[in-house]
């Protein structure tokens, strides 16, 4: 993985002083709250409801055991024993005080990581799949692109101010893991004619509370031009975005109300301009990031035969482990396992400081010391021997974190919702502690097999309720906290928003409404292998509106 | 800059005899002419201790005269600010020899101060009151200690604050300045110098009513306040070296009040933005709108004084792309912190349109900020936020001075082992 040199090092020191200096000049009252927000959201801090909330940067969800134990040292030294881990691949710390974020971040730069950028209306963190590096269907890694992309965008002059957060998403496989078509930019690795490899860039996707799915604008742009061409993006959403309204900000409403024609025909009238300019990257400069990301030194272990359906016959929980949360790796004899974060009536996302230094360990000892954090809000062994799969499994289940749910309908996405958040209306984790509880039986998850829940607890939608195959959004209605259900969202390569079906539920409802929603999609699918997306595609919104409200 | 010449409070605290001496005097000289004044004072006041200045202008052939009659000796200083039009140099010969002067002392700005503050020599375009000041305020102040009365040649009729102009003046420290041509009227003027033959300034005919450095000088129409074309457009009557009525040096404007960042300093501002009832053929110094200039375009464009462009946030620099040589200043309106549009417009004008010239940053200017401007290309900021004035001036903005990204606006150069992307600010 990337190891940071001493520019790097440098770049982020200085970053660190200058913040602990603005934090200094807070504690002092040299500075207003007025003052100091712009400042501190710069350093991806935030006022939540109870206190700060400090997000640090996972750049592209890449970890060593190092970061983690250092992730686990600040969780327990300066929080309240955990961290929580976000769909943007990023870590949350929920209870840091002010007065200790400048050590937080000291301590951080000494394990080369940073809080920059992952707040205010500039380039967050650049996100991808989850097993990028070590996928099977993979047509090249996307991680050294990834990092080109951080350095490129991080404190770009022209592009700090813009009129609203700016997120890129990117995936080197066709069978898209990283949502990209629910970003501002989302890329995804490109086979031209000739063979070469490139980016086919989808522009003006996102959430929120107008989702919208991105937009192809360019095929296919060559490497040494992505830089000229995200920047030719960037420039044209800087300079005409709308600025008058918050919520009409994303460059998704730019491309949606100018037409992306219109949209297209600026940037590649900017891209003309600045192609082959001082942004075209050497072939040298990719090689040599390139070498960071080299293969690890995997060992020829040749076939190795696991016949999961014998297992779990020997050991039902491990054969499930085997089944769920495994994942094909590109190297025979490896496979990329997954760590659920997801345990029945937990809160999804959270991790525990002795669980992170258990994950580090088992990094390093049985997976090259990488680590991922996939925007499922799971942890990922990317690559583990299949020799050694057993050996991971028993560590994990003595840490509890063996949950084989890994893709079915306990693996939720939650937000932290009105427990934590500002701006939530409702909450969303007891919601999530509710279902997972209702569907706990791993019989009863086998059975309705891979169905994605994702819970949002309010319109903003960290919780990507609209790409859940069924979705949940936290309303508020006349000081009662309402649950909308959205049926049919797809955040993958076969990009949908859901739809709602009919008016909302109170909170005690909802593991009922998704229960029958469930109980009709088992009814209806035409076998075990027919998914509940699959189903809901074939069949429409008229069985499942029916299962919610009847047959009025 | 120095700018550490006398501070003068606001109401000196005189000699209270030297000032009813003064009264006394203005009382009893009042109906004199000019040369009795002019002779009262140096043959019976201050003999041996006064001296005159001259600019070798346009009407400065009259004083001139009196003092040949009166004593060629007086010690005349002639302020050679090196931007002098030719004819002005000329003249001082001319006049020397026709006038018979026998002590006419040139005196030069300080060598190491021109090239420290005006290397290039175009001060006076973007702050003409510090060049007044290297040029002129501070060769004079060595001279000044030397004598105790001063002749000058103002008239009351010259601008309206001269209005109230008497004979005899005391200066906050005590010296004493006369004014022989106080009562004097453009007329008076005219007549005295047909009577004694005295030869025009080359360039009196050509409209010339009041000549200063050539590049602040402009012509004056008839009927306009003669020295109209002293500093045209800019909101300065005075050079800084007179003395104010109530005999207070009249300084720039005070160094705290300066909001215009550039060139390492906070220094006086030349220019102000377009208003209501501007004229196209008449405006300079003045930020157009881009809109006002297409508008206009043609009146801008033949009209021969300084102007400059401001871009609002919005606004396309492409529209303007072929007359940017134009412009002497480029103002980027930020009027919210969080609008950065401008950075986009800056970066375009620098890279794209090579545009060379000043760019500066108008609006809501934080300390924040400046390190990304500077970035794209802006290098003068007007920055009024109390804050951001100590951490401009102290060099302490929150800034982090390595950069990952090339942009082509600003002079970095690649440090590292990494010349693709990285660049380091501290070059300057």
């Amino acid at each position: 993985m990337y190891r940071y040199d001493e520019f790097d090092a440098a770049f982020v020191n200085e970053r660190v002083a200058q913040f602990s200096d603005q934090v200094r000049r807070r504690i002092s009252g040299e500075l207003t709250e007025d003052q100091f927000r712009p400042l501190r959201l710069m350093n991806g801090l935030y006022l939540q409801l109870h206190a700060y909330m400090l997000r640090v940067a996972v750049p592209y969800g890449t970890l060593n055991s190092r970061q983690m134990r250092m992730l686990a040292h600040i969780a327990r030294k300066y929080d309240r024993g955990y961290g929580h881990f976000t769909t943007r691949q990023n870590i949350q710390y929920n209870w840091p005080k002010l007065r200790d974020v400048p050590a937080i971040l000291a301590d951080l730069a000494s394990v080369e990581m940073h809080a920059i950028q992952t707040s205010g209306n500039c380039i967050r963190n650049v996100t991808t799949d989850q097993f990028a590096g070590a996928a099977a269907d993979e047509i090249i890694d996307p991680r050294p692109v990834a990092e080109i992309i951080r350095q490129w965008s991080s404190l770009h002059p022209e592009f700090t101010f813009l009129p609203r957060k700016f997120k890129i998403a990117i995936t080197g496989a066709p069978n898209d893991r990283a949502a990209v078509k629910f970003h501002d930019i989302g890329l995804m690795a490109q086979t031209n004619g000739s063979g070469e490899i490139g980016w086919a860039v989808y522009v003006g996707g996102g959430l929120g509370r107008t989702p919208m799915i991105a937009k192809l604008i360019n095929g296919f742009v060559p490497h040494e031009h992505l830089l000229a061409y995200l920047e030719s993006i960037l420039r044209v959403y800087n300079r005409y975005g709308r600025r008058d309204n918050k919520y009409k900000a994303r460059i998704k409403i730019l491309v949606h109300e100018e037409g992306l024609e219109n949209i297209k025909g600026q940037v590649e009238e900017e891209f003309a301009h600045i192609r082959g300019g001082v942004l075209t990257l050497p072939q040298e400069e990719l090689d040599r990031i390139n070498t960071y990301f080299a293969q690890p030194a995997y060992k020829d272990i040749g076939v190795v035969d696991i016949d999961i359906e014998r297992e779990k016959i020997i050991d039902s929980a491990y054969g499930r482990f085997l089944e769920n949360n495994t994942f094909p790796h590109a190297r025979q004899g490896y496979t990329s396992v997954t760590i659920s974060l997801k345990p029945i009536g937990g809160a999804p996302g959270d991790a525990t400081a002795d669980q992170m230094d258990v994950v580090a360990d088992l990094a390093e000892k049985y997976s090259f010391d990488e680590l991922r954090v996939s925007h499922e809000q799971n942890l990922v062994l990317p690559h583990v021997a299949l020799t050694d799969l057993r050996a991971v499994y028993d560590a994990l289940v003595e840490a509890e974190l063996a949950d084989a749910n890994a893709g079915e309908i306990t693996d939720m996405i939650t937000c932290p919702g009105l427990d934590y958040c500002a701006l939530a209306n409702a909450r969303s984790i007891p919601i999530a502690q509710d279902i997972s509880q209702r569907f706990a039986s791993p019989e009863r998850q086998k059975e309705i097999g891979k169905l994605k829940i994702k819970i949002s607890g309010c319109i903003n939608a960290c919780g990507h309720h609209h790409v859940g195959h069924i979705g949940i959004l936290g309303v508020e209605k006349k000081g009662t906290e309402l649950y909308q259900i959205t049926v049919g969202g797809d955040g993958s390569e076969d990009a949908a928003v859901g739809k709602i079906l009919g008016p909302g539920f109170v909170a005690e409802d909802v593991p009922d409404a998704i229960e029958k929603l469930v109980d009709a999609y088992i009814e209806k699918r035409e076998s075990a292998d027919e998914t509940f997306i699959a189903a809901y595609r074939r069949l429409g919104d008229a069985p499942f509106k029916e299962a919610l409200y009847g047959n009025g | 800059m120095a700018m550490a010449s006398p501070i003068v409070s606001a109401e000196p605290k005189h000699d209270k005899l030297r000032q009813l001496g003064i009264i006394a005097l203005n009382g009893m000289f009042d109906e004199m002419d000019a040369e009795g004044v002019l002779r009262q004072a140096v043959d019976d006041l201050l003999p041996g201790d006064i001296a005159m200045v001259s600019s070798f202008g346009a009407d400065s052939a009259v004083l001139l005269h009196l003092v040949s009659q009166v004593d060629p000796n007086l010690p005349v200083y002639f302020l050679e600010t090196g931007k002098h039009f030719a004819e002005t140099l000329d003249y001082v010969q001319t006049l020397k020899s026709r006038l018979g002067l026998a002590n006419v002392i040139a005196l030069h700005p300080d060598s190491a101060d021109l090239k420290r503050f005006d290397p290039d020599g175009v001060l006076w375009e973007t702050d003409p009151d510090s060049c007044c000041h290297i040029r002129k305020t501070e060769p004079l102040e060595k001279v000044l200690a030397g004598f105790g009365g001063w002749v000058t040649g103002r008239k009351r009729f010259q601008t309206a604050e001269r209005g109230v102009l008497p004979h005899f003046e005391l200066t906050s420290d005590d010296r004493i300045k006369v004014n022989p041509l106080a009562y004097f009227s453009n007329e008076d003027i005219e007549a005295y110098k047909a009577r004694y033959d005295l030869p025009d300034h080359p360039l009196y005919q050509e409209g010339y009513k009041s000549i200063g450095c050539a590049p602040c000088t402009s012509a004056v129409a008839d009927g306009e306040d003669p020295r109209a074309g002293r500093w045209r457009g800019l909101n300065k009557q005075e050079c800084g070296i007179h003395f104010d009525f109530n005999g207070s040096i009249a300084k720039p404007v005070s160094q705290s009040q300066l909001t215009l960042f550039k060139d390492g300093e906070f220094k006086a501002d030349p220019w102000r933005s377009w208003a209501e009832g501007d004229e196209a053929s008449s405006v300079r110094y003045t930020h157009v709108p881009v809109s006002v200039f297409i508008e206009h375009r043609e009146a801008f464009l033949a009209s021969p004084h300084p102007i400059g462009l401001q871009v609002d946030p919005g606004e396309k620099v492409e529209e303007v792309a072929d007359d940017l040589s134009r412009f002497s200043s480029v103002a980027i309106n930020f009027p919210a912190f969080g609008d950065g549009r401008g950075y986009s417009s800056a970066r375009l004008l620098r890279e794209r349109y090579g545009y060379e010239g000043e760019l500066r940053a108008i609006g809501d200017v934080l300390t924040d900020q400046i390190p990304f401007m500077r970035r794209c290309g802006i290098n003068a900021f007007v920055v009024t936020n109390i804050a951001t004035r100590k951490a401009i001036e102290a060099d302490a903005l929150a800034e982090v001075r390595l950069y990952y990204q090339p942009v082509g606006a600003s002079r970095e150069v690649p440090v590292g082992t990494r010349p693709f992307l990285r660049r380091n600010a501290n070059y300057t």
